[in-house]
């Protein structure tokens, strides 16, 4: 029972390092209408940006976080119009241009990586790297490792702050008139590019610093972009692709579901398999994601 | 109408120039000699294992380089310089099948240096044995590749199955002893082979075998780590590659998993884990065929020592036993050189099958260590003259603690609880 327990907390939060991979990604999607291939690029550049910081300065890695969330949305801020002029305009099936371009600022990111970082495989030394804390429930005791309930902590937060700024405040209401239709909007005073470059710039700096967490959680290096950018993939398929608030709901689900086939009778060796197995079915029966809420 | 005749005379037109272009073509170009041996090296320098592949690299160059500053290889007294030509395996054993045909096929190389990984070598290995290359691998430690009797393909790295038991044999000899052993392989061929070889010696050595698992490469280790800790073995062997074993040391400290030993195959002493794994890699056992303080003789370098040094000029820090066995198949390779018959480069089929008639009885102490190989069996043409170390990291060092005629100091064992390092 103990192991069940704390098979589930293992679950749940490896289901946020999805969450916080996978947040931005959505957003992108969602406003931008980007399948941006190089997600798993900007996780590394995020790791390996935060693992100089870290050595460089020497201070706890978790007070750099800022520092690279903006460094990124600049990066985003900059990147941003090179993206959109190859979406939009008069082109043709502009969604496979969107995911052709990034998958080439990926390979060049992680060209980038090599030559900056090297091959070697890095991890950034936090404090609270290896703390826990012990949680005692109905005469269960549960391990509740610190660092992996902040990166949660962290995805669940930047969930509920997107949702709640595209639901509930005048400029979320423009951005997602922007995302509906960006004539329309643009003709009723919407600043359509504006609105563009901030959500890409948020994206950037969301998935950096999700990126600083996994360099903290595992080691790094600049050839396992492609892990990440799976991860994010399958998270924001399963949540419905665009639709931010079934983030979480995708995220701790295949987390779970991996924690729970790791440690069942089958194996952790057949993980990947049940975990594709239960996505592939997901989608054939609601392909607009778990929650029905998704782009079809 | 007429422009498409003309179009359609024009085609036929080229389609028959090219033609005679292809039958007036020499059929075999007679074999220019060189003054240089092309050696081909196959070896991932993209994709998830171009950190390995570059450390192959590394070895191979070290080697080239050397020879190369020395004047060349001696052959029936004159000397050639030698190039090495590079084909990506990108990771992926169907296109080191393919880099290897590139190397023999266009590049006609005298002979090849093998790939990083077991996976890569056994895409290479059959192409090579159509070819009948002489071919010695400097990183391939999965033990598949040797049961399948490969006549061309040599292997200066102990396999797995050679190495491991080793270290468990270490283990098992501890005092208080080990009684549970607990056993995770990452799935792929070589940390698969490695977990496996774990299990079979320490079913043979009388250890109970909790548990043996797998998990594929990428799998988040901490509900492994937590059913392992509910299990509570008092070793837990891991057989995997530096990634993994940082991954596993801090999802093991956050979760508060603390048996008597973690016991990991490789990589142990490799700056990657020492670093990414910091306070814990403290405690933790793994084995090794080679150590930089070892004092083997070298015919090219003069020692272990001397070859060291020059290695720690070029890199900044000393070679890990793979750079070392990669540099060490050069030096095999010129050993066998002077055993055959040859007017030099390039090689003709006849030469290639001396070559390899010569590495089969070669018998040479490298800066790695003693290199010969074995003739027949699930063996066949690894490397079996070495001396395989248990090591343990003891205040941020690599040190030996076995097997007892090569022990600097004891084991630290048990390992302390995570609070009270």
């Amino acid at each position: 029972m103990e192991l069940f327990a704390q098979t589930v907390v293992n679950g749940l939060l490896i289901g946020g390092v999805y969450v916080a991979i996978a947040v931005g990604f959505s957003l992108a999607f969602g406003v931008l209408h980007i399948i941006d291939f190089a997600v798993g690029e900007w996780v590394i550049l995020g790791a390996l940006v935060g693992w100089t910081l870290t050595e460089w300065l020497a201070v706890e890695p978790l007070f750099l976080l800022p520092l690279v969330a903006v460094g990124f949305s600049l990066l985003g801020w900059i990147i941003q119009p090179l993206i959109r002029r190859v979406v939009t305009g008069d082109r043709p099936l502009p969604v496979l241009m969107g995911l052709v371009f990034t998958f080439g600022l990926g390979i060049l990111a992680q060209a980038v990586a090599f030559l900056v970082w090297g091959i070697n495989r890095r991890s950034i030394a936090s404090g609270l790297g290896g703390q826990a804390f012990e949680l005692h429930v109905a005469g269960i005791s549960l391990t509740i490792p610190v660092l992996r309930l902040v990166m949660f902590v962290f995805g669940m937060a930047v969930v509920a702050a997107v949702s709640t700024i595209l639901r509930r405040t005048r400029y979320g209401a423009a951005v997602r008139a922007a995302a509906q239709n960006p004539v329309m909007a643009g003709l009723l005073g919407v600043n359509v590019d504006r609105i563009g470059r901030i959500v890409y710039a948020a994206y950037a700096a969301i998935t950096g610093a999700a990126g600083m967490f996994i360099g903290m959680l595992f080691a790094i290096s600049p050839e396992v972009g492609l892990q990440y950018t799976t991860f994010a993939f399958f998270t924001v398929v399963l949540a419905g692709m665009g639709y931010v608030p079934g983030v979480p709901v995708a995220g701790l689900a295949l987390g779970l579901l991996q924690s729970l086939v790791a440690t069942s009778r089958l194996g952790p060796r057949y993980v990947y398999l049940v975990v594709f197995l239960v996505l592939y079915l997901i989608l054939l029966v609601s392909p607009r994601g778990i929650l029905r809420r998704g782009w079809a | 109408m007429q422009s498409h005749a003309r179009i359609r005379t024009l085609a036929i037109g080229v389609v028959i120039l090219l033609l005679l272009a292809t039958a007036c073509a020499p059929g075999k170009p007679a074999a220019e000699k060189r003054d240089y041996f092309k050696v081909g090296v196959v070896t991932s320098l993209s994709g998830s294992l171009a950190n390995g592949g570059n450390i192959t690299k590394r070895g191979y160059d070290y080697w080239a380089d050397t020879v190369n500053e020395q004047g060349g290889i001696e052959v029936n007294g004159q000397q050639y310089r030698v190039e090495l030509v590079f084909a990506d395996a990108k990771s992926d054993p169907a296109q080191a099948a393919a880099a290897a045909e590139r190397l023999v096929v266009e590049e006609k190389v005298d002979f090849i240096f093998g790939p990083y990984s077991s996976s890569a070598t056994m895409g290479a290995a059959p192409i090579i044995e159509k070819h009948k290359m002489p071919h010695i691998t400097g990183s391939a430690e999965s033990p598949s590749i040797w049961k399948e009797g490969f006549r061309y393909t040599f292997g200066t790295i102990p396999a797995a199955n050679l190495m491991a038991p080793a270290a468990v044999k270490t283990l098992a000899a501890t005092d208080p002893t080990v009684k549970t052993v607990y056993v995770v392989g990452i799935d792929d061929p070589f940390a698969s082979a490695v977990a496996e070889a774990f299990r079979d010696t320490a079913e043979e050595l009388g250890l109970e075998v909790l548990e043996y698992t797998l998990v594929p490469s990428g799998a988040d280790l901490s509900p492994i780590v937590s059913k392992a800790k509910a299990a509570a073995p008092d070793a837990f062997l891991f057989g995997g590659h530096p990634e993994n074993h940082i991954a596993l040391m801090k999802a093991s400290q956050e979760l508060g998993f603390n048996p008597k030993a973690f016991l990991i195959h490789w990589g142990v002493e490799t700056a990657d884990f020492l670093s990414g794994a910091g306070d814990q890699a403290e405690y933790v056992w793994g084995t090794t065929p080679w150590m930089p303080n070892a004092n083997y003789s070298d015919p090219l370098w003069g020692d272990t020592k001397a070859a060291v040094e020059g290695f720690n000029l070029r890199h900044g820090r000393r070679p890990d036993y793979t750079e070392t066995a990669s540099a060490a198949t050069g030096v095999v390779f010129m050993e066998a050189l002077k055993q055959i018959e040859t007017d030099g480069p390039p090689l003709d089929e006849q030469e290639k099958e001396a070559l390899v008639e010569a590495l089969e009885n070669v018998s040479v102490t490298t800066w790695f260590g003693p290199v010969s190989f074995e003739r027949s069996g699930e063996f066949m043409h690894d490397n079996i003259g070495l001396t395989v170390l248990t090591l343990q990291i003891q205040d941020g060092n690599a040190v030996v603690i076995g097997p007892p005629d090569q022990q600097e100091v004891k084991p630290r064992y048990p390992a302390p609880p995570w609070d009270e390092r």
